[in-house]
């Protein structure tokens, strides 16, 4: 890709300075969303990629977090640089975000209307009559039924998937240029995580936006990503566009998360688990941070911390043994052991 | 909301039963002469030892509980508390004289303990674990341990025997001259504010002037409480999701935590409001006594000290059921703040 | 979190450890009362002896190191038995209060429905009168002294820990392993007791820790209004109330008796400051919320 892109995050590193040490939650982590495009962030709970995008808002508590080293490159800016006040600007106007827990996420006070409005007002010159105009114009956009009605209720009058849809119309009131999703379908149902993914890649649609979607969950990642970064421990481990990574996995991690879910389409009887847990980042391994979970570990994997490295044009991988992976595949061999019989 | 405070007024009765048979479980602690001078109006009425017996038989001092009971809160229920020896007046009316001085105190006390309690509990988290929360809690701690009894006998020690500043009682002695005067009415029977209906603002002054040691001496210790609750309420309101979100609009820190938090984290203070206010007419008690104000907490006192059982029973009664009221109008004000509660 | 994780920050924190070590001293003090201050009458140590009769009070001397308050009272002897007086009033009345509390919260929860209503309602009235004042009453009615003034605390003292473990009973019974271990019928009473326990003691500690202070505190006010021990007992309040009538000095000076108030006023607000430094870290470091 030869665009221009819209962040471009560089090396970044987001450290927690805790009583019991320094926890290196995002450690050298580099990725580009460009315009227009999704890009997912996957990876189990605790591999960083919520303090990733906070980083990118500015809104890692501080302390004990700081961010460490790094730039984060929007339209010619270097967010890690600018002042807080500046930065004020640029979040809930250019970059917006949503959050998982749509049921806590909202002022429980205050009405959804006044919510939305005085985010509108905040980066926009406009009267509150004219912004609250724009908070219905919003709520209707984002498929609230009588939002005449609904923009003056209180957040606990509705439910989870309609406050999500608050949410959503919140961040978009000020038509940003970055959306950022931390998991923004996990605590919902699963017929409401799909309206709320739908109406997400709609309205990516109608505003030209970049979205930054984060989560577990490699199903959502599927249904509306174009490019993926796979996280583990801090780091980026594998990076290329979403029909790549699912038809050739190049890491291990990625190989061992696809295998685990259950797929109605592929004709496979047997699940395969990645053994153990994700080490403490107050204690990671030397080395390649998987190799206490990595079937494929073996000397360098336990000395040298790999580098990510271009395997194939447009897919990096941070592997030692990717090449060995790409002979067992070959092979039709599996890796880990089987988790169980898929009936 | 509705249902809510329906289910508030339908305790209401079963609390002031319950505590009307609290006070009149205590004085059937005492033997049947002691508890005849509940029911004398006036000492007149007693002439001699054998009037006496015949009063505890004519009041049905021997009959059984639930009789006495029935004849006690009949009383009760007509304003008849008995007569107080202490203050040589029947319980009803030195109740009366002696309220507006004690609710004068009472409000004037609450000003400190809200709003320094609320503002300083609110800056100590918004600063968590800086230096400015750390003195304020400090402060905070040996607020809520210091005695108010050996407090206020300091703040007199020092304010009054050492620099005269702060005397004790109610007023000057020529403005209580003024005051008892028939050109000055008596409106309300607290100082200040009859001052100012009166236009006589060196009465105002003279009255604000007494009290600013007793409000400081009955605010420090409900002071420290309010914030120390204000405090932890604002760090776990801090933490909540929503504030992130304001952050996330791109909100400054000052309206995320003036605007955002702060109203979320008084909310769970309203409901302790109740409680304070109980704390607060307990340290009336001591207050009153040590500054000599003619409130009902030195009646209160004063009745302890004289085995003036009609009074003591009659001030509590009069307390318990006035701090009742007030914590019904506590819980419906949290109702109003809390959509939550209010909608449902 | 475990009890030796506990003790150990508890052990770490400055602000706890200074209000450890005061509650030592204290402890000292009351434990060998009578090599730091022997009694005149063994059989009645808590009678605190007189340098003589004149009422005015006496400045501290090689003798008397204290000074003696009104009526000659020894200000030291008094001090020093005064802090068994407090350690007995804040022991028994916060643990049989507290234990009260445990039970009937405990009962009103599990039970729940209208034995729950009932107790809470009862929990209510007891609220409903200033603590300071209902105890003033109930002295006053079952006459002054040391006993009846305990009787009179624990009886008006014990509503906040019932509605504390009320609260965190019901929390813990909706937990995850209490739920499963009842849906699986388990009868196995111990273990549920056991999780209920070790989820719910810590606030309950941390309020009767606090408590331990402001029960001192409520007994001497009794004694300062004249309702609490007898004349002459060692009671912080009583020599407190003694100062009561002199904090006004002497023409040209007015710090003439300073000793009869400052002397006993620290003693008792050192002896609640503590174990509210106490309480205080204790909550923070329990408090997950706060961290």
């Amino acid at each position: 890709m030869n665009k221009q892109a819209l962040v471009e995050v560089k090396n970044l590193k987001t450290y927690f300075y805790t009583e019991e040490g320094i926890v290196k939650a995002v450690d050298g982590v580099d990725y580009e969303i460009y315009p227009g495009e999704t890009l997912g962030i996957v990876g189990e709970s605790g591999c960083g990629k919520s303090v990733t995008s906070l980083s990118i808002m500015r809104l890692v508590e501080s302390p004990p977090g700081r961010i460490e080293a790094g730039e984060i490159n929007f339209q010619g800016k270097d967010l890690t640089k600018i002042s807080e006040k500046e930065m004020r600007k640029i979040r809930g106007n250019d970059i917006s975000m949503i959050f998982q827990e749509p049921m806590t996420s909202l002022n429980p006070v205050y009405t959804v209307g006044d919510q939305i409005i005085e985010a509108i007002m905040l980066h926009k010159d406009v009267n509150r009559k004219e912004a609250r105009k724009q908070a219905i114009d919003m709520l209707k956009k984002v498929g609230i039924p009588l939002p005449e009605q609904r923009v003056d209720e209180y957040p606990h009058q509705l439910s989870g998937g309609m406050r999500q849809r608050v949410m959503i119309a919140m961040a978009l009131s000020c038509d940003p240029k970055l959306l950022i999703a931390d998991e923004p379908t996990t605590a919902l149902d699963v017929t409401i995580q799909a309206q709320i993914l739908e109406l997400m890649n709609s309205l990516k649609e109608s505003y030209g936006m970049s979205i930054m979607m984060i989560t577990h969950d490699l199903g959502v990642i599927a249904e509306v990503s174009d490019r993926v970064a796979v996280m583990y421990a801090g780091k980026v481990v594998e990076y290329t566009d979403v029909d790549t990574l699912f038809d050739d996995p190049k890491h291990p991690y990625t190989w061992g998360l696809m295998n685990s879910i259950p797929k109605l389409d592929k004709d496979v009887d047997r699940l395969e688990a990645i053994p153990g847990s994700v080490p403490s980042p107050l204690n990671f391994p030397k080395g390649c941070k998987f190799n206490t979970r990595c079937p494929l570990a073996e000397g360098k994997c336990y000395d040298e911390e790999p580098p990510l490295e271009e395997a194939a044009a447009g897919h990096k991988v941070r592997c030692w043994r990717y090449k060995d992976l790409e002979e067992i595949k070959k092979r039709g061999e599996r890796i880990y052991e089987d988790r169980g019989v898929q009936k | 909301m509705i249902a809510y405070i329906a289910r508030r007024l339908l305790i209401l009765p079963i609390i002031l039963f319950g505590v009307s048979m609290l006070i009149f479980s205590m004085i059937m602690m005492l033997g049947p002469y002691q508890r005849l001078s509940t029911y004398i109006n006036d000492p007149a009425q007693l002439k001699g030892a054998e009037d006496i017996d015949q009063l505890v038989s004519k009041y049905g001092l021997n009959d059984p509980w639930y009789e006495q009971y029935g004849r006690w809160i009949g009383g009760v229920l007509k304003g008849d508390f008995g007569w107080s020896e202490s203050a040589g007046a029947p319980v009803t009316k030195a109740i009366a004289d002696r309220f507006p001085a004690t609710l004068e105190l009472a409000l004037l006390s609450l000003v400190p303990v809200i709003f320094g309690g609320i503002i300083l509990g609110v800056l100590s988290a918004v600063h968590h674990n800086k230096a400015l929360d750390h003195t304020i809690r400090i402060f905070a701690v040996i607020g809520w341990s210091f005695p108010s009894f050996v407090f206020g006998l300091i703040v007199l020690m020092i304010f009054y025997g050492v620099l005269g500043w702060l005397p004790p009682g109610r007023l000057s002695n020529w403005a209580t001259e003024i005051v008892r005067s028939a050109d000055f009415v008596s409106y309300t029977g607290m100082y200040i504010l009859d001052g100012i209906l009166n236009f006589n603002f060196s009465i105002v002054l003279d009255a604000i002037r007494h009290l600013i040691a007793p409000v400081i001496t009955i605010s420090i210790l409900w002071w420290a409480f309010i914030l120390r609750i204000t405090r932890s309420n604002m760090l776990e309101t801090l933490k909540k999701d929503y504030i992130r979100t304001a952050r996330a609009k791109g909100l400054a820190d000052n309206i995320v935590v003036y605007k955002h938090a702060v109203r979320n984290a008084l909310i769970p203070v309203v409901t302790v409001a109740g409680q304070m206010v109980l704390g607060l007419a307990g340290g009336l008690v001591i207050v009153e006594s040590i500054f000599n104000i003619r409130g009902l907490g030195q009646f209160m006192a004063n009745a302890a000290q004289q085995l003036d059982y009609p009074g003591v029973l009659g001030g509590a009664l009069y307390f318990g059921f006035l701090l009742i009221l007030i914590n019904l109008f506590v819980d419906v004000s949290y109702a109003v703040i809390d959509p939550r509660i209010r909608l449902e | 979190m475990e009890w030796q994780e506990v003790v150990k920050r508890l052990l770490q924190n400055k602000i706890s450890l200074l209000g450890i070590l005061i509650i030592l001293f204290f402890i000292i003090v009351a434990v060998f009362a009578p090599w730091i201050a022997p009694p005149r009458d063994p059989d009645d140590p808590y009678l605190i002896p007189r340098a003589g009769w004149s009422i005015e009070p006496q400045p501290p001397s090689d003798e008397y190191i204290f000074g003696t308050t009104e009526g000659q009272y020894d200000i030291f002897y008094g001090i020093v038995w005064g802090t068994r007086t407090a350690f007995r009033i804040g022991l028994i009345v916060v643990g049989i209060s507290t234990s009260i509390g445990i039970v009937l919260g405990t009962i009103a929860a599990y039970y729940g429905g209208w034995i729950d209503e009932i107790l809470m309602r009862i929990t209510d009235i007891f609220m409903s009168i200033p603590f300071i004042i209902a105890t003033i009453v109930l002295v006053t009615i079952l006459g002054q002294g040391l006993t009846n003034v305990m009787i009179a605390l624990i009886t008006f003292s014990w509503m906040s820990t019932a509605r504390l473990m009320r609260s965190q009973v019901l929390s813990v019974k909706e937990d995850e392993f209490v739920q499963a271990a009842l849906a699986l019928g388990a009868n196995d009473f111990r273990i549920i007791f056991r999780h209920i326990i070790l989820n719910t003691i810590f606030p309950v500690v941390i309020q009767a820790s606090m408590r331990m202070g402001s029960m001192v505190i409520t007994a001497s006010t009794l004694s300062f209004l004249g309702v609490g021990t007898p004349e002459g007992y060692a009671d912080w309040g009583q020599m407190i109330s003694f100062a009561r009538n002199w904090i006004l000095g002497v023409e040209g000076n007015p710090l003439n008796y300073w000793y009869t108030l400052i002397i006993p006023g620290v003693a008792i607000t050192l002896f609640c400051l503590s174990w509210n430094l106490i309480g205080d870290a204790f909550r923070d470091i329990l408090d997950p919320k706060l961290n």
